[in-house]
């Protein structure tokens, strides 16, 4: 039933329809096109959240193109983007391996899996990784301890002479500045997104086995079948995980936040733009400053967001 | 002799998947690794756990008052969690589905600019906003309060779901609504008697993912509330966290506590959820 248009005397008859959009309208009015606006607006004053506000134009905006942390930072939240597109990988792998096993039982079954990590809500998992990387009782240590690969680690220090894994002090995963961003790429192994694969496997579904048989009767070996059967036909689905997860990373802060505090960890190697603008404001009470980063953060993913849109297509 | 050659067929084909399956119980065992310490670390004391971090206590070495602990301690903020995420839901809901009725149901003058209304809110990252959003709440005396997260959750949920709602009350065959006009019913009655039935599925589904994103959230709850007696799990946890001598046992038993309600709704509902996200994905 696509919506038809209406003749102006049915229309008139029909106004009170506008009561329905009313609620959600004023809702959306109220608590994101007003806050939009004022954080435009409150950009370009110096603002220390009360009353009190001085007009200062783009002064603002010139701080914050000579703010060294904020351009660290956009390095930083650059590098973390480079590991979440690496993360990928693993779910599509698995999606795959499921889609190719002939048994719809054990298909199930591993769906059913699946779905069991997604019960802990994402705070308790960001907590129990946290725990995993504890010097002293977390159990990556241990594992590098039991397997040798600490020992591997110091001897590599030692070749290069980087001065950060030693025999006798445990790895402190997340207080040792140039550790963070190590810490952060193992975070989540071995990076399964139980939506992303059930995503991905929804995508797959729509092969045929007599798409596979014609590709055994070629003589097509099984990476082949990947790159010539699979992976085009969850191109869509990827194209769309790369365009969220893009925006996801670049807004995203509650992992530093929590893991490593608001002020990015030891010599604030985890610090991300989104850190520094809740920093600002609810550490230094910088309100104004903030509402800039706020601003610069929103153009730049705006125009990813164009960007995508016109180059990446997502066909549906 | 034919059914013996196919199950014999069928056999070989079979026996050739085990390298698939290693991989992937390595993977999901892997994957499940941080549920199994959570559940097994639950029950020992510090003691235990550094003697023994891998396997579970003997059953007779339980230390069950680390359930208790966590359960006083973390009852509380279940509950204003459950406040929280159970009315922002139905709210959501509530609200969604009226506006996906106007825009489904007939092409009102100014109904395409409205749409665009909402729809730009989809392109826009909301990163900007924390910081008005916390002054708003602070001017209209909502700060320190569980009614600002229902609000805010559900503005925040609008946009999102009459996109979806929209797409599935079109689909609906146009006959019903023009008979139940004809039989006098309102508006309103018909989105309780037609939409409300027809699209339970849809709306099951999007009633979990907008409990789950109310469970999980802890940024603005973070910011937004002061009394202890007022936490939710999401700030209730950091609080946790940042206690500086800690018995890991009653930790994660506070963690397993915090997962409970959403594992209940998991064991109800999983086939709606797994199905309601590939559909989802077909559709979007």
């Amino acid at each position: 039933m696509p919506s038809v248009p209406l003749s102006p005397q049915k229309a008139r008859r029909e106004w009170k329809l506008y009561f329905f959009i009313v609620p959600s309208l004023l809702l959306v009015g109220v608590f994101s096109y007003f806050p939009a606006g004022s954080a435009i607006f409150h950009s370009l004053f110096d603002w220390q959240g009360g009353d009190a506000k001085q007009f200062v134009g783009f002064d603002n905006f010139r701080r914050a193109l000579g703010d060294k942390v904020l351009w660290n930072a956009f390095g930083t939240v650059a590098c973390l983007m480079l590991f979440n597109l690496f993360k990928m990988i693993p779910s599509i792998l698995m999606a795959v391996l499921i889609h190719r096993l002939r048994s719809d039982r054990w298909q199930y079954f591993y769906r059913v899996l699946l779905v069991v990590p997604m019960i802990v809500p994402h705070l308790v998992t960001l907590f129990i990784w946290k725990f995993f990387l504890d010097p002293n009782l977390g159990i990556l240590n241990r594992v590098l301890d039991f397997t040798g690969g600490k020992s591997a680690l110091v001897w590599i220090d030692h070749v290069f002479g980087w001065g950060i894994f030693f025999e006798n002090a445990p790895i402190g995963w997340l207080s040792q500045p140039e550790l963070i961003l190590p810490a952060l790429f193992l975070w989540g192994f071995p990076w399964i997104g139980s939506v992303g694969v059930l995503i991905y496997l929804a995508g797959l579904q729509s092969i045929g086995s007599e798409v596979y048989e014609a590709a055994e009767l070629d003589g097509i070996g099984p990476i082949g079948k990947f790159f010539y059967i699979e992976l085009p036909l969850i191109l869509t689905q990827v194209r769309l995980s790369v365009v969220l997860l893009i925006i996801g990373t670049i807004q995203g802060y509650g992992l530093q936040l929590l893991l490593l505090g608001d002020s990015g960890g030891p010599g604030g190697r985890g610090m991300v733009p989104g850190l520094w603008m809740y920093n600002r404001a609810f550490i230094a009470g910088d309100f104004g400053y903030a509402c800039a980063i706020g601003i610069i953060l929103f153009i730049f993913i705006f125009t990813l967001t164009v960007i995508n849109n016109r180059y990446v297509r997502v066909d549906k | 002799m034919s059914a013996a050659i196919n199950s014999d067929v069928v056999g070989s084909r079979k026996r050739r998947d085990w390298p698939q399956h290693g991989i992937l119980w390595a993977l999901i065992l892997v994957e499940l690794l941080p549920l199994y310490m959570m559940l097994q670390v639950s029950f020992k004391n510090n003691a235990q756990f550094i003697q023994n971090p891998w396997l579970p206590a003997s059953p007779g070495a339980w230390h069950w008052e680390n359930w208790s602990f966590a359960f006083t301690l973390i009852a509380p903020y279940v509950a204003n969690t459950i406040f929280v995420a159970v009315t922002g839901t139905l709210l959501t809901l509530f609200f969604a589905v009226l506006g996906a009725y106007f825009f489904a149901r007939y092409r009102m003058p100014c109904s395409n600019l409205l749409w665009s209304v909402f729809m730009i809110l989809m392109m826009l990252p909301s990163i900007a906003n924390l910081i008005p959003l916390f002054t708003l709440l602070k001017e209209l005396h909502l700060l320190n309060t569980l009614w600002a997260l229902v609000a805010v959750g559900t503005a925040g949920g609008q946009v999102f779901n009459i996109f979806v709602l929209r797409n599935f009350i079109e689909d609906l065959p146009k006959d019903l609504f023009e008979a139940a006009e004809m039989d006098g019913a309102s508006h309103f009655q018909q989105i309780v008697n037609i939409v409300l039935p027809m699209c339970s599925p849809i709306l099951g589904t999007l009633a979990i993912l907008a409990f789950l994103g109310k469970w999980n959230d802890f940024l603005l709850p973070l910011i937004i509330l002061r009394d202890k007696e007022l936490f939710t799990l999401g700030v209730g946890l950091i609080y946790l966290d940042g206690e500086y001598v800690k018995h890991w046992g009653q930790v994660m038993a506070a963690y397993f506590m915090a997962a409970l309600p959403v594992i209940v709704i998991f064991l109800f509902t999983m086939r709606l959820f797994v199905r309601g996200l590939s559909q989802g994905a077909i559709k979007g």
